[in-house]
């Protein structure tokens, strides 16, 4: 690619998890028979009024407080007019003049540094009906139309498709954390645009910009800024120039392509909606939505860490939400957290994929995983016990003991006797043990195995590891 | 105060719209649209009118909606209403091919 510096800029479009749409009573509902979830406002029929529902406010101000937004205190709504089916009431209820949030930022971590991905404003706004084309027709499902949406716009503050790739990652994983949306951009719940543009140098004005709509993940959006870049760079290293475009991110041919675009700029004619009164927000609203905040990603993972967690499975547990949220409850237990992390992350997982079922729909209280991994820490439970008694572990009532009992499992935890059982492999291999001393590791794993085998299975790992170090090194 | 828009003017606006303006309607609206626009423009001579804009008629807070779903229509009572459908989607002419 030739040099050049590309600026983008990101609209993100997210859809709110309240109960009911923006403006009417019908559900707020996905994957539902078409048409089934509406009412005439969604509709746009002459002469319904729309009114707001009080749990977007609140969706947005936690959006707002957790993209480090600042708030503002009175707001309206506006109309975009435009004439297009998916909203026969011809025009969108959005902000345009007064955004609820405004001048936020999040961070990421590039190339090992960490920069802020500038905010500049964040509104709320209806989504439209979805259209679908077929052949001659399209056809028009309601059940979208009135759905809460927020777009939160970037400043053109980015400079590739990893930079945007990272932002989009961090502010989805925000936003589920924090249960504003449930993020899922195969159902159209989460969509992005991504403004880009290029210029030879930083003191040049900026180039001509392309919005590429609608893109359907994450990796689309980081590969379609990547191609849009090389085709901007190839025309004007040809001498050619473009005008302002839309395109869209064609996945089989890989490569954005030309779209015609409804209407641009003024011609929506923006004009305040008489319909919704004033919003104020107050001071103490802010601070009601404040507490309804969980221990965010970032925070989680630098909490995990600090309890003796290793990085990469810090990092894991956060990808699970549904684990992370049952380690956040032990959070203030005495517990081996690395010992705990590996459980939850390992056979714990294991299980639940298995079976394809929820952590918390198991048996497994949180005294009884207390226990569990208690267990394993002091050696009672070797891992292969773990394997054995886990199906008992997560669907019956009964608690570790009774299990460990009822399975008949009796492993040596009496450091004594370990020794003396070591004591007596070292006795037996001689040749093994001057092999150690001579420097080969392999022998002290030789001697392990005979350990093991000696005792068949039936003891810690670890713990007869240390003893046998120990004892060697007498 | 002008007189009349032009004409470039008109047929953008009728494409906004969506309306077909024949030739000769294209002057008379010329002058009606203007006159309206000019009719519209004496509200700037309220007084206050620079101040901030009122949007509702009332600027007290009202308190909005609580988020609790309520009755919603069946489908073929939404399918009754639209000229044509596809099982239970609304069926229109395919409009993403158009000229903006």
């Amino acid at each position: 690619m030739s040099n050049y510096i590309p600026t983008i800029g990101v609209e993100v479009h997210c859809e709110l998890k309240t109960n009911t749409k923006i403006f009417s009573n019908s559900v707020n509902g996905y994957g539902q028979m078409a048409n089934s979830l509406t009412n005439v406002i969604d509709l746009g029929y002459p002469g319904t009024l729309p009114t707001l529902n009080k749990e977007v406010i609140n969706l947005a101000i936690k959006a707002a407080l957790i993209l480090n937004c600042k708030i503002r205190p009175k707001m309206h709504f506006d109309r975009k007019n435009y004439f297009y089916p998916d909203n026969p009431k011809n025009y969108q209820i959005t902000q345009a003049e007064t955004p609820i949030g405004y001048d936020g930022y999040v961070e990421i971590d590039i190339d090992g540094k960490k920069k802020k991905i500038e905010i500049e404003e964040m509104h709320i706004e209806e989504d439209t009906c979805k259209s679908t084309h077929r052949g001659t027709k399209t056809l028009l499902d309601f059940n979208r139309a009135g759905v809460p949406l927020i777009e939160i716009v970037t400043k053109p503050c980015m400079e590739s498709g990893e930079e945007a790739k990272l932002y989009l990652e961090k502010l989805k994983e925000l936003l589920f954390y924090s249960d504003v949306s449930d993020c899922k951009m195969e159902e159209g719940s989460m969509r992005a645009d991504a403004n880009v543009s290029i210029r030879k140098s930083i003191s040049d004005p900026y180039g001509t910009k392309a919005e590429i709509k609608n893109i359907g993940s994450i990796s689309n959006v980081k590969l379609s800024i990547e191609k849009e870049i090389e085709r901007q760079a190839k025309l004007y290293d040809n001498g050619e120039t473009f005008l302002p475009q839309t395109r869209r991110f064609d996945d089989k041919l890989n490569d954005t392509v030309l779209m015609r675009v409804k209407e641009t700029g003024n011609d929506y004619r923006y004009f305040p909606e008489p319909d919704i009164p004033y919003v104020y927000i107050t001071e103490k609203q802010i601070e009601e939505v404040r507490k309804t905040i969980p221990m965010l990603p970032d925070k989680r993972r630098e909490k995990y860490q600090s309890l003796g967690i290793s990085e990469v499975n810090a990092k894991k547990l956060v990808q699970n939400r549904a684990l992370s949220d049952y380690l956040n409850e032990l959070l203030d237990e005495k517990l081996d957290f690395k010992t705990a992390s590996n459980l939850l992350l390992g056979d714990i997982s294991g299980y639940l994929n298995k079976n394809e079922e929820e952590i918390t729909n198991t048996h497994l209280t949180k005294e009884k995983f207390i226990e569990l991994t208690n267990n394993i820490s002091d050696g009672t439970l070797t891992s292969k016990n773990v394997k054995e008694i886990l199906d008992t572990v997560m669907e019956s009532d009964k608690n570790i003991k009774e299990i460990i009992k009822e399975k008949g499992i009796q492993n040596i935890t009496d450091g004594s006797a370990i020794t003396e059982m070591i004591k007596k492999i070292i006795a037996e291999n001689p040749d093994s043990v001057a092999d150690y001393k001579a420097g080969k590791d392999r022998a002290i794993k030789y001697l392990m195995g005979q350990v093991m085998k000696e005792s068949k299975g039936a003891l810690n790992p670890k713990m007869a590891m240390d003893i046998l170090q120990e004892e060697l090194n007498k | 105060m002008k007189d009349k828009l032009t004409k470039e003017e008109v047929l953008h606006v009728a494409h906004l719209a969506r309306i077909k303006v024949d030739e000769d309607e294209i002057e008379k609206y010329q002058v009606e649209l203007q006159k309206l626009l000019n009719d519209v423009d004496k509200i700037k001579e309220v007084e206050g009118y620079d101040e901030e804009r009122m949007i509702a008629p009332w600027s007290k807070d009202t308190t909005p909606r609580e988020d609790e779903a309520k009755e919603m229509l069946n489908p073929k009572e939404v399918l009754k209403n639209a000229p044509k459908h596809s099982g239970n989607y609304i069926e229109v002419p395919i409009v993403i091919s158009e000229e903006a």
